[in-house]
């Protein structure tokens, strides 16, 4: 298990270094200038000294492999560098959005496990019944449904027609405070919710239903059954938890298709998480930002990936020992 | 983007388990390109601003209603299908063939290059998906082109990987075993014998990957990054549903509408194709 850890770390340094490298030159190679995109902000021309004199003061008149290696300096010292837009430090702006990103994600992480796998297995315990059927339908339908259309539908339904929800923002100016306020922020938040849920949920679902479906023709399932294992216990306790084996190796890749559903989300329902802050920065040209935060959401992926795989290599011998080929 | 999460995960989706919908997904999709044939009948219509009839609910003059231009709905719903489906499959092929020269190289080789092209993979699919293309989108010039560039070059790493297993299951089949003793170079090897042999599952991945194209497109001109506002699309036509969304319900649901439809159409074809050339239709 160590030399597999040990293994495993050391393919994950270069891909580390791939990552700053990219993320670097994505942006610095990208022709729209933060001056530029100022002008335009502004409505107002920049005149070529104004511009000129930008440049110099945010270091992009430096040729770019001065500009990368004063970049490395600072990540070293974890300093993420000022924010074009306002000026306060990228840390103290990416602070502000990561609760918010993480509540949303967190409550539609929770729900989405929560459903996909009782429903899973149970769909799975009986392919081809009509549990099975007419969830495979619903779940296929809900995997090719565009989340920002989804949100717009649910705004125009519960918002707007019936007027049962907000159309978007985290909390009413003038929400109470307790028990008001915290339902009147949970209100906020179920539309966003659900429309980040739905779209992973058809995904893993399908993943625990076609896992348990196959395992449960296997000889272990099979044998637990023989020597009298109730049929619930033979599909949770065995079909389940081994169809929950490769599964653990996915959660790695949860993590950025949570970011990316949460840019489309947050901006349509006005959240202000980090996915808006990101959006909004793109467009700003917020050089700054942006490459910060690509920089934490593919550092942060790589570790849970990374994680995902020594925990599957612990779960399962054959991994680490090379004995079965992945 | 349809909970972009899956999508991130393209070697990985799971079954639909529908029996039989391969064909029913393939009259869709000529469906559509039929539609795609005949839109520039409306083109006309698409274009006619009439600002007294602005927002118009649905009715048998304007089966879909109208938008902020007093502009028919039905028609520009109907003029934006040959661009969506277009670069959907575009976008697709530009990815396909990126992610199958990296994927099959890495695999043929093996060695080395395996292990820097598989890095390379990997740090392209550490980033949330939207993260690259936006930027991509954003910072390139509004065209076509940039659309289909951005999709492309953000989605390749899962062909990679997919072009990558199929290739490492035949080079050392007898056929490219004797085409190698035969003195075949390798690139020859790789076009003419590997690639017809790995094709119908590539196939697969680059179904699944218009469907993602399509819904890409949408995205991003919703978003107001993709293609520029001249061009008609329906991720365009949605983006301005939101601030309408109190009178207008039609702006939004029928474009989105069509999107759906054309998403799930190739899903279901690709999920057709799936159970064809696996074969096994196991569960």
């Amino acid at each position: 298990m160590i030399r597999y850890t040990l293994r495993r770390l050391a393919l994950a340094v270069p891909t580390l270094a791939g990552i700053v490298v990219l993320v670097f030159l994505l942006l610095h190679l990208a022709p729209g200038s933060p001056v530029s995109a100022m002008g335009a902000e502004s409505g107002r021309r920049v005149s070529a000294r104004a511009a000129e004199e930008m440049r110099r003061q945010y270091g992009l008149d430096r040729p770019l492999p001065e500009r990368f290696g004063a970049w490395i300096g600072r990540i070293a010292r974890l300093d993420l560098g000022e924010s074009f837009v306002d000026r306060r430090p990228v840390g103290e702006r990416i602070r502000e959005a990561l609760p918010y990103t993480l509540l949303l994600n967190g409550l539609a992480l929770l729900l989405t496990l929560g459903i996909a796998i009782p429903l899973g297995v149970a769909a799975g315990g009986r392919p081809e019944g009509p549990l099975d059927r007419v969830s495979g339908v619903a779940l296929f339908a809900l995997y090719s449904l565009p989340s920002f259309w989804a949100a717009l539908l649910l705004q125009a339904l519960f918002s707007v027609r019936l007027r049962w929800l907000p159309l978007y923002g985290v909390a009413s100016d003038s929400a109470p405070t307790g028990l008001g306020g915290l339902l009147d922020r949970l209100e906020h938040l179920a539309l966003p919710v659900v429309c980040l849920t739905y779209g992973s949920l058809a995904f893993f679902a399908r993943l625990v239903r076609s896992g348990v479906a196959e395992m449960r023709q296997q000889d272990f399932v099979l044998a637990a059954r023989a020597r009298g294992a109730s049929a619930r216990r033979a599909l949770w306790a065995h079909a389940f938890r081994n169809a929950l084996l490769p599964l653990i190796t996915l959660l790695g890749l949860v993590l950025p298709g949570l970011l990316s559903g949460s840019v489309i989300i947050e901006k349509i329902f006005a959240w202000p998480g980090v996915g808006r802050l990101y959006f909004d920065s793109i467009l700003a040209r917020d050089y700054p930002v942006v490459l910060a935060l690509s920089l934490l959401g593919a550092v942060a992926t790589l570790a849970v990936t990374l994680a995902a795989d020594l925990a599957y290599a612990l779960a399962d011998p054959r991994v680490r020992d090379g004995t079965e080929a992945r | 983007m349809s909970a972009a999460q899956e999508l991130s995960v393209p070697l990985a989706r799971p079954r639909a388990g529908l029996p039989g919908s391969g064909g029913v997904a393939l009259a869709i999709v000529v469906l559509l390109w039929l539609v795609a044939a005949i839109s520039p009948l409306c083109a006309r219509r698409a274009a006619e601003i009439r600002l007294e009839e602005r927002l118009a609910s649905p009715s048998a003059t304007h089966p879909f209603g109208t938008d902020d231009l007093g502009r028919d709905l039905l028609a520009r719903v109907v003029v934006a299908t040959p661009i969506s489906l277009a670069i959907g499959l575009t976008a697709a092929a530009v990815s396909v063939l990126v992610g199958f020269a990296v994927g099959a190289s890495a695999g043929y080789f093996g060695g080395v290059t395996d292990l820097v092209l598989s890095r390379l993979v990997e740090v392209v699919l550490c980033f949330p998906v939207l993260f690259l293309l936006l930027a991509l989108a954003a910072f390139l010039p509004p065209s076509p082109t940039a659309v289909i560039l951005a999709i492309g070059l953000t989605t390749w790493p899962g062909d990679a990987r997919y072009a990558r297993a199929e290739v490492l299951k035949v080079k050392d089949l007898d056929y490219a075993r004797a085409a190698r003793a035969a003195g075949a170079s390798a690139p020859r090897i790789l076009i003419r014998h590997l690639l017809p042999n790995i094709l119908p599952p590539l196939l697969v991945s680059a179904a699944f990957g218009v469907a993602w194209a399509i819904l890409a497109e949408a995205a991003l001109s919703f978003l107001g990054v993709g293609l520029p506002a001249s061009t008609t699309s329906w991720g365009g036509i949605l983006a301005a549903a939101p601030t309408y969304i109190e009178e207008a319900w039609w702006m939004a649901l029928f474009p989105g509408l069509a999107l759906f439809l054309t998403v799930a159409a190739y899903n279901l074809l690709a999920e057709g194709l799936r159970s064809r050339t696996v074969g096994r239709g196991r569960g």
